[in-house]
């Protein structure tokens, strides 16, 4: 089995908010499959916007599922950060779509 | 008591130019070197600028760009793609330091206090101009300027378009859509959805807009503004800013 599979992505309208657009890659390696690379993309507002980057990256590892992902999610929107056009169950909805894709 | 601003009125530069001095303006409010900044300009050539947050090769049509002589650059604010044509929009940035006295924290309600400005100047030119959250400005329910904001480096930059003719055939050769059955769609949405002076007002006067958007901001902001220009050391930083972060292929597809 590859080790990898990937790129995957989707795109997901938050209700009352903006376009997410995630992409990802999935590690087959690991049992369920965990977060290889992730990119957050979309017309949302983040304040700071380089925090993007630190939600990205403190999910990698994780398996695709939202039991997993949304206490991660929850717990970066509960600091000291502003988003505007998305919320956690948007961002989490858009991951695991992702991940379910075919491409 | 009012404070004093100053009023910056360009002409068109490239994209590049645009957003580093946009850039260059905010360090220098933030470091006490500047005073605090209302600015117009315009874009040349035509380009197409995506949100911090976008992917480059996701949102635009890089060869229909190239061959129509569109730049393309990455913003240092969030949002969505925009083309700024030449003739099209008027562009304008606010920026401030982030403790500016009455400036909300949150930042959506601080959409609503820096868009004030462009709303007054459209109903003062006979529009029904609303605020419509997150970051637009709406005419009787159809969009005609949106706006985009960064804090950083302890500042506050808002820029923003108000769109003066729309052309949505060429909006959608320059950025991509999703897939070609609804591109037809996406166009008849934005004649739906979207307005712009020439629509509303049936001509463009660019002098006349600016100017009405100048006294909307005035009032909004209860601020008095004079005439300056850049300062030295903000043309140096944004010569800088321009060559090694907004011209670089490494920014422009960061993400």
């Amino acid at each position: 089995m590859k080790a990898t599979r990937g790129p995957l992505s989707a795109d997901y309208k938050v209700p009352g908010g903006k376009l997410l657009r995630v992409q990802l890659t999935l590690d087959m390696s690991q049992a369920p499959p965990a977060i290889a690379d992730l990119r957050i993309h979309g017309d949302f507002f983040m304040h700071p916007e380089e925090a993007v980057e630190e939600l990205e990256a403190c999910l990698v590892g994780l398996p695709c599922d939202a039991t997993a992902l949304r206490p991660r999610v929850q717990a970066f929107f509960d600091g000291d950060v502003q988003v505007l056009g998305a919320d956690v169950d948007g961002i989490v909805h858009a991951i695991v779509a992702a991940g379910r894709s075919d491409s | 008591m009012s404070q004093n601003w100053r009023l910056i009125r360009h002409d068109a530069r490239p994209a590049f130019s645009n957003m580093a001095i946009d850039e260059a303006i905010l360090k220098h409010v933030v470091a006490g070197t500047s005073p605090c900044t209302l600015r117009f300009y315009r874009w040349q050539p035509s380009a197409v600028s995506i949100g911090y947050f976008q992917s480059m090769g996701q949102e635009v049509d890089l060869a229909a760009c190239e061959a129509r002589g569109v730049d393309v650059i990455r913003r240092l604010t969030g949002g969505g793609a925009v083309y700024h044509d030449y003739d099209g929009e008027i562009t304008y940035s606010l920026t401030m330091p982030d403790d500016y006295p009455g400036l909300p924290r949150n930042v959506l309600e601080s959409y609503d206090l820096l868009c004030k400005g462009l709303v007054l100047g459209l109903r003062s030119l006979g529009m029904p101009a609303e605020f419509s959250p997150i970051n637009d400005i709406v005419v009787a329910g159809r969009k005609i300027s949106g706006n985009a904001q960064t804090r950083r480096f302890r500042g506050v930059l808002q820029h923003g378009t108000l769109l003066c003719e729309v052309d949505p055939h060429l909006m959608f050769t320059l950025l991509k859509v999703p897939n070609e059955k609804i591109r037809d769609k996406l166009i008849a949405g934005v004649e739906e959805r979207v307005t712009s002076i020439r629509r509303e007002m049936g001509t463009v006067d660019r002098d006349q807009v600016t100017q009405a958007m100048i006294d909307g901001f005035a009032g909004a902001l209860d601020i008095e503004l004079a005439p300056g220009e850049l300062s030295d050391d903000e043309l140096a930083m944004a010569d800088q800013l321009r060559k090694e972060r907004y011209e670089s292929h490494a920014w422009t597809f960061k993400r």
